[in-house]
């Protein structure tokens, strides 16, 4: 398992990312601050009306934390092409995310690389019309 | 619209003299297509159609009598291209503003001075908090109108005698029906999410009417709210392959001053390999996903299954008022 790595940035451009919200408002986490990790899967819970990818991180003593990234539910993380099967339990993963404001390992999901390849749940945002 | 006007109206279902119908300046407008001209042009002529009927009721009457009534489909009818709805739809843009034309803090709605306060409350507090306790956390329905701005998948299922408008959020049906019913009768009639629809069918368009809907807000942050005597009349239509449109004209004499015409829309998703469903939406499969609302109006998750003391690690003091 890889080493933790932990960058957290600061900067009000960040705030225009937003935070996956569908069914709460966004205030518990901070959009100013980034994080990114590096860990690997623990488990998917692809549920509605939020997923969480749990992912197990090893700290610099030697010890884990699990962190959760908050992500919107089965359909959008289909149509970003995020299936259940993307991320097996295992999976060597960055992520990043805007954390919590208050400390607990969590944050709102924005984006990761698995095997070199840029996944990014809020594509599933994007509408891709029906073939005419 | 008044409760004994709705039942005079059912009276008139039921087989009695037909009130008369308001007739507008102008006349009748029929559908007006996006791509044609000047659509802001088009959208103030249809904001200024709907002005001149002081009740939903009142519209929707007017727009049956100009299709005498709809036409009754049979199952023959819909293998015609018009009435194949099938596939997965999402909302075609304006992010989680009921006026797709609207952006940020726009608003094209005419509010009451009660519905412009009611507003400003939502504007300060979020100025306060940074953030606001949404109804949904408790996944209650979003309820109608706010159903249309929900950004999730949709499918349309239309038969002769009813249509079925389906969210995927929260399982959510509505029922519009087209067999020449009358409204529920008013003594009768309770308010739900999604209130009561009947409609008929025109030139192509779903025409709707709902009534008995309960009080909610067309979207959070600055959108504003609609009270429980909120009402709407619609015309949907395919207009394209992919494309599901409609005009909305929504009734509240609370919170609007003039009633609020938009414009929605709906596009058919690329689902080639069929893995695009609507599946079943349960709220409570997943602990995390569970909400508490803050003192300051904002809200919070009280306890993660991945952290083993929530109250030891968050410095937030409603996660360990939250904790057992």
């Amino acid at each position: 398992m890889k080493r933790a790595t932990a960058i957290f940035l600061t900067t009000g451009l960040l705030g225009c990312l937003g935070t996956a919200a569908a069914h709460h408002s966004a205030t518990m986490f901070d959009p100013t601050k980034m994080i990114e990790l590096t860990g690997v899967v623990k488990e998917f819970q692809y549920t509605n009306p939020h997923s969480w990818l749990l992912v197990d991180v090893t700290n610099e003593d030697g010890s884990v934390t699990t962190w959760g990234f908050e992500a919107e539910g089965p359909s959008t993380l289909m149509r970003a092409g995020i299936r259940l099967s993307t991320l097996p339990p295992g999976t060597e993963i960055t992520i990043r995310g805007n954390p919590m404001k208050d400390g607990r390992p969590a944050a709102a999901w924005i984006d990761a690389t698995v095997d070199g390849e840029r996944i990014n749940p809020r594509n599933g945002f994007a509408v891709v019309p029906a073939a005419n | 619209m008044p409760w004994f006007f709705k039942g005079l109206v059912s009276i008139a279902a039921i087989g009695l003299p037909v009130l008369a119908v308001s007739q507008p300046a102008g006349g009748y407008i029929g559908w007006l297509d996006k791509g044609d001209g000047d659509w802001q042009a088009s959208k103030a002529r249809l904001q200024a159609f709907g002005e001149q009927f002081d009740s939903s009721w009142a519209l929707y009457e007017y727009l049956s009598a100009q299709a005498d009534g709809g036409e009754r489909l049979s199952w023959q009818d819909m293998a015609e291209p018009a009435y194949d709805w099938s596939g997965i739809y999402t909302r075609t843009g304006g992010g989680l503003s009921f006026d797709p034309d609207s952006r940020g803090n726009q608003l094209s709605a005419q509010l009451t001075p009660a519905g412009a306060a009611a507003r400003q409350r939502k504007i300060d507090q979020l100025a306060a908090t940074g953030g606001e306790y949404d109804p949904l956390s408790d996944c209650s329905p979003p309820s109608f109108p706010r159903w249309t701005t929900e950004p999730f998948l949709k499918e349309y299922v239309v038969t002769p005698d009813q249509t079925w408008l389906i969210n995927e959020m929260v399982n959510d049906v509505r029922r519009i029906y087209t067999d020449g019913r009358a409204h529920t009768l008013p003594a009768d009639a309770y308010p739900s999410p999604n209130g009561d629809s009947i409609g008929f069918w025109h030139d192509g368009m779903l025409v709707v009417h709902t009534t008995y809907l309960i009080a909610g807000q067309y979207q959070r942050g600055t959108q504003p709210d609609y009270s429980d005597q909120v009402e709407v009349v619609e015309r949907i239509k395919k207009v394209d392959p992919i494309t599901l449109e409609a005009d909305y004209w929504v009734f509240d004499p609370v919170n609007l001053a003039e009633p609020w015409y938009t414009r929605q829309s709906w596009t058919k998703l690329a689902n080639d390999d069929h893995f695009l469903r609507i599946r079943y939406w349960n709220c409570s499969e997943n602990q995390n996903n569970d909400i508490i609302i803050r003192d300051d109006g904002t809200s919070q998750f009280p306890d993660f299954d991945f952290v083993e003391d929530d109250a030891a690690v968050s410095t937030d003091e409603a996660v360990s008022g939250a904790q057992p």
